[in-house]
């Protein structure tokens, strides 16, 4: 059996790149892919934990938070549809005129 | 495993009638013209009214249901309180809103879902069910913000809210997984029921650093606070004010649920980081809020101080300070929602007229004389940003006093000397509004009031000035809601 540390190292490297994706990046839809790193990085922890502790919480709940991923992503971009068809693209640095 | 039978489901009654009323909302406003939609903003109204009439009877009911995840207590029935006093706000100032829009049903509906979130959150009993819950008000409220899909604010307020909550969603979810892993359980009392497991722990360490950055995102504490005044600003009023006095609320009842119940065991670290973040969060936000011309936004930089005020609950810890905190959400609730109700009229009352600011709708020359302009909603705004300061015979007093002195009970005189000259300097800025009110002379005509604007200001004022003069039974409530955190 693949020791836990294995799958907890490679979900905290999978998180540090989607944190690291959502502050470099400017186009919304390389953000969405980031912050979906992240939440599935939290769901291969689930996972993990949920086979290593013998309960099986973690998989229910991995199942409603990809579901709840999908409803993320599909608002997500139902807001950045609207603006793009304002701005002509989606580039989140360009949208400032609020501010202090 | 417990059945499901009518019994249980009568303790759900109140959800259950906010979400009935938002589907048939959803339902019934597809076959309906734009003009006769306005019936649906007072159906909301009365959904929302049956659903808080319902609450207000099962006070002092407790039950466990569906295999212990979902707890009915006092502090569970007074959070859903809260949301509906504001959602009621909130529908029948949209009445106006709405008027002769084509997406009425939608508006609405979403409303609706975003209170019945909240209201799971307040009696969520399992991190499971927590997140899922937290995540349908957020995901509801991503979606009002950016209703205005011709307006360039109402979108990038809604961007950014969207960006920065789904980041501390996926925060939050990591966390609870470390919580998941080191007990092997989601159940609030389970986790709270091993605390040896945590302590001393560095994944214990690590989920509260995580759940602190999920749960600050939603209550706007301050390093986590970029998204709260843009998208105060830039979300239409309305939207705003279910942002400001509702959703913010659910971080809190949420945080009191997970912090105080499940990760007891690890108090002193939460405690200390809270600390910190109440003092920042309180300062600068009555800091910053000085130099604002723009009402919405001035309102929002308030919003961030009184979070400070309330997340001193998490660092005092006595019953006392719990009981004034939580009152105090009841009356922030009712303070924020009322004046940014206020800030609504007069938008509407901009994009009516032509002689004023059009570029900044809520910019603080378009308040000037609004005492004669709108005399209700100028007195009422009155009411309200002197409510938010702390001023008697107002529920933000009351609130205060009993937070405060709380505070010095347990022998921090500090942090209340802090909260007080914080409430000292944010008089400065409500004054401002209320000068600009009355002793700038007007530049438009007198306006009538819309009916709906009226009507929820005055169950704001009604309820601010309940809460000031006649505190006991909302005090009472709040005493039995931190009976279940000690």
């Amino acid at each position: 059996m693949i020791p836990l540390v294995f799958y907890l190292g490679l979900s905290a490297l999978l998180f540090s790149i989607g944190i690291y994706g959502v502050m470099t990046h400017k186009n919304g839809i390389r953000m969405i892919m980031c912050i979906e790193l992240m939440l599935n990085s939290a769901n291969l922890n689930l996972v993990a934990f949920s086979s290593y502790t013998g309960t099986l919480n973690g998989q229910v709940f991995a199942i409603f938070s990809i579901a709840l991923a999908a409803a993320e992503a599909a608002v997500g971009f139902a807001i950045f549809m609207a603006i793009y068809r304002m701005h002509d693209k989606i580039n989140l640095d360009e949208l400032k005129i609020l501010r202090w | 495993m417990e059945s499901l039978t009518m019994g249980n489901l009568m303790f759900l009654a109140p959800e259950i009638a906010v979400v009935s009323t938002g589907l048939i909302i959803l339902l019934i406003g597809v076959f309906m013209s734009p003009r006769t939609k306005n019936v649906l903003g007072y159906l909301a109204t009365l959904g929302v009214l049956t659903a808080l009439v319902l609450t207000v009877e099962s006070f002092g009911t407790n039950a466990a249901l569906f295999s212990g995840t979902i707890s009915i207590d006092a502090l569970s029935q007074f959070f859903k309180l809260v949301f509906l006093a504001v959602a009621l706000i909130v529908s029948l100032a949209a009445i106006k809103y709405n008027e002769n829009s084509d997406h009425t049903e939608e508006f609405y509906t979403l409303v609706l879902f975003a209170t019945f979130g909240m209201m799971v959150v307040a009696s969520a009993n399992d991190l499971i069910l927590l997140f899922c819950a937290f995540e349908l008000a957020s995901l509801a409220t991503y979606a009002l913000a950016g209703f205005e899909k011709q307006n360039a604010r109402s979108l990038e307020g809604a961007m950014k809210y969207f960006i920065i909550g789904s980041v501390s969603a996926a925060l939050m979810l990591f966390g609870i997984s470390f919580v998941y892993g080191a007990t092997g359980t989601t159940s609030i009392p389970a986790i709270a029921a091993n605390p040896a497991i945590l302590t001393g722990n560095p994944i214990g360490l690590v989920a509260i650093v995580l759940l602190i950055a999920g749960f600050g995102f939603k209550m706007a504490l301050v390093p986590f606070h970029m998204w709260a005044p843009d998208t105060y600003q830039g979300s239409p009023s309305v939207v705003s004010a279910l942002l400001a006095a509702g959703s913010k609320k659910m971080g809190f009842v949420a945080a009191f649920r997970v912090f105080i119940l499940a990760l007891a065991a690890l108090q002193p670290d939460w405690q200390l980081a809270f600390t910190v973040l109440a003092v920042v969060t309180m300062t600068f936000g009555n800091v910053v809020a000085v130099s604002q011309t723009s009402v919405k936004r001035m309102l929002a930089y308030s919003s961030l101080a009184q979070a400070g005020y309330i997340a001193m609950a998490f660092v005092v810890m006595t019953p006392m300070a719990l009981t004034g905190s939580i009152f105090y959400t009841l009356a922030h609730a009712f303070m924020k929602a009322g004046a940014f109700i206020a800030a609504a009229a007069v938008v509407w009352m901009v994009s009516s007229g032509k002689t004023d600011r059009l570029d900044i709708p809520d910019h603080l020359d378009n308040f000037k004389g609004l005492g004669k302009r709108m005399p209700f909603a100028a007195l009422s705004m009155t009411i309200f940003v002197f409510a938010l300061a702390g001023i008697p015979p107002t529920a933000g007093f009351m609130a205060k006093f009993v937070l405060f002195s709380s505070t010095i009970q347990a022998g921090m005189t500090w942090l209340a000397v802090i909260a007080i000259l914080n409430s000292a300097l944010s008089l400065f800025y409500y004054a401002r509004l209320v000068k600009y009110m009355y002793f700038l002379p007007p530049e438009g005509q007198k306006i009538r009031m819309p009916f709906p604007y009226a009507a929820a200001l005055l169950f704001a004022v009604a309820g601010v000035l309940a809460m000031g003069l006649w505190p006991e039974p909302f005090l009472q409530w709040a005493m039995e809601a931190a009976k279940v955190l000690v």
